[in-house]
């Protein structure tokens, strides 16, 4: 599709379907495993929300990680450049010239970044951009037992997550910011 | 934020950086007000000069060495990321820095220099050409440069924070102003306290200068305080519930009582009440030495914990 | 003469120029050209299957410069789906746990006490054989107990303990699914699958399907509930995942959901709803039942089970409604109530009547890939009779597994023959057995434990001598068919060599046999073992194709209707399927189910319950740092009502305590239990001080759940006991 269009940038984003989500932890896990995450440290994480009374009780997960921004507020701030997106969307840190001062962790709406006191810079999920670069789905897509999470190229027409997006109304999280976050939930 | 990243070193930063920034602007004033036979106040100018450099100096080498591999801080320095308030402040602070050593330089005392270079060893007895004789002639010119400096120094620091719209706290168009007058205030406390120390003490144009000037920042800061905490709360949602961090949240003693009461109100009436001579009468005036520090202290006191609270308070505050 | 450029401009500009160069990286402009230095390294990647659980998930092991850098699942197999569940990816951390036992290790203190002194292996063999050679010789071969837990490598374990000449082989179905195993064969003949990803109705009891993973049945049910509006009923006396999941939760009173079946059985056979020509081709009892299930009112079963009579009687119609694709989910883990057995037989009985058998969105017999078997030489059959004297009182129940808690029973009371020596193999019967003070005393009076696991479990610390196996990733195992809706033959192939000095089971089986005279029984590899296998599936070099992909699927699943065919004989004793079983009448069991209703708690006392999560594998997990980190210990719920009453907030340190035991844990006030239940995961409360995330954090269950099993086929009954809670802490401030 996109050879045939030849010129259209990628726009790579998350569709996420949390009623499927049933909190098992396993994209936790697979993210860790797959980018040396230190512990007590977390690059993706679920969101619970319960309540109500016995027993008229809910309970909902919602997985949350980096939102790969349209106008990301923590490139916006940082001093060396070392945070930076990519054209195809993805927003990366250059761990060679990130100083470490933090700053993007403190502009990050999502608290998608920490910083990591074993290789002292800042981290947080790249969309497993090594994965995807060699056209492998992130780890926590590909883990997930109940398929919570698409990820795919919204500019192609013929991606699962452009279908999911234009036929399902979706949310998404803090519109307010400005920041354009790129996880869709679907309703 | 689960847990907060900026912590005391930032805030000692700001403190120190808004610190020199008023020690500056202060001396530059002093230094381009001139009554006929030069310097108007050349005791403020000089001591404003020679102490400007040094917080902020300070504050950045522990800053420095907050970061999380600190030989890399000179990587500030090779590029320009024109949307960050931190790049802009750090090149700022280059400026700033380059200045107002220079301007330490122009206004060392007379004897300092020689005495200097006479301890030099012969291989470096070249360096004595920095005991220029018309150095004091690049006083003023350094000091209108500066000026900008000075007051983009004391800026940038509100508009680092300001500047971050995730942090509901920070994120009002008056924080930088905030800071500003905070900033100039605490330069004039400084030299308040370093003056009142000294041996001959504030005369009277000296103190009539600091404490007008100093009377005046924090009026206008009274003036931008109550407009951002009436403001906030006509605000959406997540600007009110960040105000209720210091309108009954865990920073509202910090804030109202020794901000606020300690370090803005208290000082204005002691100082208002010293300028009584002047306001009223015409008179000279001569401060009294405890009062004048007291004040002076407390304003300084003040500056602390405003930059205290806003970092912490900013860092808790939230969309979610 | 002037040159054409100064030589001055020259140098000034070739330093320009030179500092240009070395300045543009770093500005902001040219961020493209710069790249990620990545250096590469050697990566491969091999299939194997995962063992962090029994589902065996097909996986990608990537090994990068010899160390094992990710698991990702395999998308070939048809049972895991192409996904990979928490615990199948914390096995990288398990690997190199550095808590592994590292080495042969034979205790040098007292049990218990963690004094060890690390040895060669043929010391501990020699250790270890001496010592069963003694007690065979002083009391025969019977009086070694070899109790074991599935595994690919467990048939060797067992052939040892057979070929020494013990029939006293427990394994872990006695602790866990015997009796819903035991009821469907009954009545089917068979152990069916359930077509959860076709289903349109779905009914579960308990069987917290997307807490305690199970794979593909999770995957399947969330496939049919979310993305096809398939409807699901769930009792259970707990909130769970699966409940707010759910289309319908009824927080059912614990050992209620045998009167909810039968009063299912009543509407739906009352109101004829049953499919009719199913019943009529191919059940027996039918008329038997209908007179059996007259008593069981809707009306009844509103008061046995605290659910309205209205509800069961419109979930009856509903159910019958959807059927052929309809059933009532058996669960996996039976081990609740003393009548489970019969509980699950209503429950199979039910799923007959409407007529979901052998279809798509039913219940489906299991179909598999033949495997082909390596001949060795046969042992005689053990001559002496099984201590927990299986013939006489649990006649029905499966001989390979036995009843371990009634083992322990006559060990412990030396009767009908002293038991002197026990191997254990890839389980913790600290932990997976209730009552651990019996199961401690069981120890003291052995003369020999030996234990074969990856790690320092609390068995093997108060055991004797411990030979470490190697973990799944480090061994090449027999091919493993596993049957189903879409049966799969997996490999489980060497990924890295081992880290440690630890040996694949099979090795360290022929290391005792050797020593005891066993030798030839076990002369062959395990490479022989694999090729035999492979040899008759139905692939060109298979053995090959599994190396590549880890994987055989067979061609042409999914299978229904095997069994539908007008002339089809069940494995029963009718040849029909046994909705009235004779063989339970003679054995002196209800032929139908019966409800018995479950003794309440006492005033004043809890039903204590326990159960699974996603983060953790029952004890064997709980000292993974990545698991570790997300479960990191146990509490114990409470409902807030009760706990009010009590005086105990939320964080409090409570003592929960039974006849047998009592432990101390933080209390979790939650509205997410009844208010008559308490509820502890299971796994925590080790006391294996090498295992330094899990010794001493949260409590073992085992401490306080008194033995009590199901009368018909064994199984351990883990929901029997009653305990007090009071407050003995403060919450700690956060």
């Amino acid at each position: 599709m996109r050879e045939r269009l030849g010129i259209k940038r990628r726009r790579y984003a998350l569709a996420v379907d949390a009623r499927k989500c049933i909190n098992c932890k396993a994209c936790v896990v697979a993210c860790k495993a797959e980018n040396d995450v230190p512990l007590g440290r977390f690059r993706n994480r679920i969101n619970e929300e319960s309540g109500g009374a016995f027993p008229r009780l809910r309970a909902s997960f919602e997985p949350e990680q980096c939102h790969h921004c349209a106008s990301p507020s923590c490139v916006r701030v940082c001093p060396t450049g070392a945070s930076y997106q990519r054209s195809d969307g993805l927003v990366l840190v250059e761990g060679d010239d990130c100083i470490g001062c933090g700053y993007c962790i403190i502009a990050c709406p999502y608290d998608a970044r920490f910083f990591n006191e074993q290789t002292r810079i800042v981290e947080k999920c790249t969309m497993c951009a090594h994965r995807v670069d060699a056209g492998k789905p992130p780890a926590c897509v590909e883990t997930c037992p109940t398929r919570v999470r698409v990820f795919g190229d919204l500019a192609d027409s013929g991606s699962e997550v452009r279908h999911l997006l234009d036929s399902r109304r979706s949310h998404v999280k803090q519109p307010e910011t400005g920041n354009g976050p790129h996880i869709h939930y679907l309703d | 934020m689960p847990e907060p990243r900026w912590g005391f070193l930032i805030v000692a930063y700001l403190f120190l950086g808004g610190m020199s920034a008023g020690l500056f602007f202060v001396s530059a004033l002093a230094t381009y007000l001139e009554d006929g036979r030069g310097a108007a106040y050349s005791r403020v100018a000089r001591v404003g000069a020679l102490l400007a450099p040094w917080p902020v100096s300070l504050g950045s080498g522990l800053l420095v060495f907050d970061l999380g591999h600190w030989f890399r801080f000179y990587k500030l320095f090779v590029t320009f990321q024109w949307h960050s308030p931190m790049s802009i402040g750090a090149w700022l602070l280059a400026g700033f820095s380059g200045i107002t050593l220079a301007a330490f330089w122009a206004w060392l005392p007379e004897t300092t220099l020689p005495w200097l270079v006479r301890r030099l060893p012969k291989r470096l007895r070249f360096l004595s050409f920095v005991d220029h004789p018309s150095r004091g002639r690049w006083r003023r010119p350094l000091a209108m440069a500066g000026l900008p400096f000075s007051i983009g120094v004391g800026i940038y620091t509100g508009v680092l924070l300001g500047a971050v719209q995730a942090r509901p706290f920070w994120n009002t168009n008056l924080v930088a102003q905030m800071f500003l007058f905070s900033a100039l205030s605490s330069g004039c406390a400084v030299l308040i306290l370093a003056l009142g120390a000294s041996r001959e003490g504030l005369d009277h144009s000296d103190a009539k200068l600091l404490y007008s000037l100093d009377i005046t920042l924090l009026v206008l800061e009274l003036f931008i305080v109550l407009p951002y905490v009436i403001h906030g709360k006509l605000s959406p949602l997540s600007v009110q519930r960040a105000l209720d961090l210091i309108l009954g949240g865990p920073f509202t003693v910090a804030f109202w009582g020794v901000f606020f009461t300690l370090g803005l109100v208290l000082p204005l009436a002691i100082e208002l009440w010293e300028m009584r001579p002047v306001l009223l009468n015409r008179a000279p005036l001569h401060p009294g030495r405890l009062l004048a520090g007291v004040s002076a202290a407390l304003v300084l006191v003040g500056g602390f914990t405003l930059r205290y609270v806003f970092v912490s308070a900013g860092q808790m505050s939230t969309f979610q | 003469m002037s040159a054409p450029v100064s030589r001055r401009a020259l140098l000034r500009g070739a330093a320009g120029a030179a500092a240009a160069v070395a300045l543009a990286p770093h500005l902001g402009c040219a961020r493209f050209l710069k790249r990620r230095g990545e250096v590469p390294v050697e990566s491969r990647e091999v299939p194997t299957a995962c063992e962090l659980c029994p589902n065996k998930c097909a996986v990608l092991a990537v090994v990068e410069g010899g160390r094992i850098r990710k698991l990702n699942p395999n998308p070939l197999s048809p049972k895991s789906r192409g996904m990979l569940c928490a615990r199948g990816n914390a096995a990288v951390r398990s690997v190199y746990d550095p808590d592994r036992v590292k080495q042969p290790l034979i205790r040098a203190g007292a049990r218990g006490e963690g004094k060890w002194r690390p040895v060669s292996w043929d010391e501990a063999f020699d250790f270890a054989a001496g010592k069963l050679k003694a007690i065979k010789g002083q009391h025969g071969p019977e009086a070694v107990l070899w109790s074991s837990t599935e595994g690919f490598q467990e048939e060797f374990f067992s052939n040892l303990g057979l070929a020494y000449g013990s029939p006293n082989l427990v394994r872990h179905p006695t602790l866990c699914l015997a009796s819903v195993n035991l009821a469907y064969s009954m009545t089917f003949g068979t152990v069916p699958s359930f077509d959860l990803l076709n289903a349109d109705y779905v009914i579960m009891s308990g069987a917290n399907r997307f807490e305690s993973i199970i794979t593909p049945d999770t995957m399947d049910l969330v496939e049919s509930t979310m993305n096809r509006k398939a409807k699901l009923v769930y009792l259970d006396p707990r909130f769970t995942v699966t409940a707010s999941k759910a289309d319908e939760w009824f927080p059912v009173r614990p050992g209620g959901d045998m009167a909810f079946i039968l009063a299912l059985l009543h509407v739906i056979i009352g109101e004829d709803r049953v499919d009719r020509e199913f019943v009529a081709a191919h059940c027996h009892g039918f008329d038997e039942l209908r007179a059996h299930v007259q008593q069981y009112t809707p009306k009844w079963a509103a008061a046995e089970t605290e659910i309205p009579a209205a509800d069961i009687v419109r979930i009856a119609r509903e159910f019958a409604d959807a059927a052929p694709r309809a059933l009532y989910y058996a669960g996996r883990r039976s081990s609740w109530y003393v009548n489970d057995f019969q509980m699950r037989r209503a429950q199979a009985i039910l799923n007959a009547v409407v007529g979901s058998w052998d279809r798509e969105g039913g219940v489906v017999p299991n179909s598999k890939i033949g495997l082909g078997e390596l001949l060795y030489m046969p042992w005689d059959e053990p001559t002496a009779p099984r201590i927990d004297e299986l013939d006489a009182r649990f006649p029905l129940a499966a001989k390979g597994d036995g009843v371990f808690l009634q083992a322990r029973e006559n060990v412990l009371a030396g009767t009908p023959y002293p038991v002197k020596g026990w191997m254990v193999y890839k389980q913790d019967p600290m932990n997976a057995l209730p009552d651990r003070g019996r199961t401690q005393k069981m120890i003291e009076g052995m003369d020999f434990v030996g234990v074969i696991d990856t790690q320092m479990s609390d068995t093997a610390w108060f055991a004797d001598v411990i030979l470490p196996e190697s973990t799944y990733l480090e061994r090449l195992d027999p091919l493993h068919g596993l049957p189903g809706i879409w049966p799969v033959v997996v490999m489980r192939q060497q990924v890295i060599k081992p880290i440690h000095d630890t040996r694949a089971n099979l090795e360290i089986v022929q290391g005792l046999a050797k020593r005891l005279g066993l030798g030839d029984y076990f002369d062959y590899t395990i490479e022989q073992w694999v090729a035999e296998q492979a040899k008759e599936l139905p692939v060109d070099n298979p053995l090959a194709h599994l190396q590549k992909h880890g994987v055989f699927a067979a061609p042409g699943a999914p299978f229904y209707g095997t069994t539908r065919k007008p002339d089809h004989r069940f494995l029963t004793r009718s040849g029909k399927i046994e909705l009235y079983s004779e063989r339970l009448a003679e054995a002196g069991h209800d032929p139908l189910p019966t409800y018995v209703a479950p003794t309440p708690p006492p005033a004043d006392s809890f039903r204590v319950l326990l159960g699974r999560k996603a983060t953790h594998t029952h004890a064997g997990t709980t000292n993974n740092a990545w698991l570790h980190e997300l479960t990191p210990t146990n509490d114990l719920w409470i409902n807030p009502v009760p706990a009010a009453a009590l005086g105990i907030a939320h964080g409090d340190v409570v003592e929960v305590a039974s006849k047998v035991g009592k432990v101390r844990l933080p209390a979790r006030v939650t509205e997410e239990i009844r208010p008559d239940c308490v509820f502890m995961l299971h796994g925590f409360g080790k006391k294996s001080r090498q295992l330094r995330l899990a010794y001493n954090n949260g409590a073992s269950d085992a401490d306080v759940l008194e033995t009590a099993w199901d009368r018909v086929s064994g199984n351990a009954a883990f929901h029997e006991t009653f305990v007090t809670v009071r407050k003995v802490g403060e919450a700690p401030h956060a």
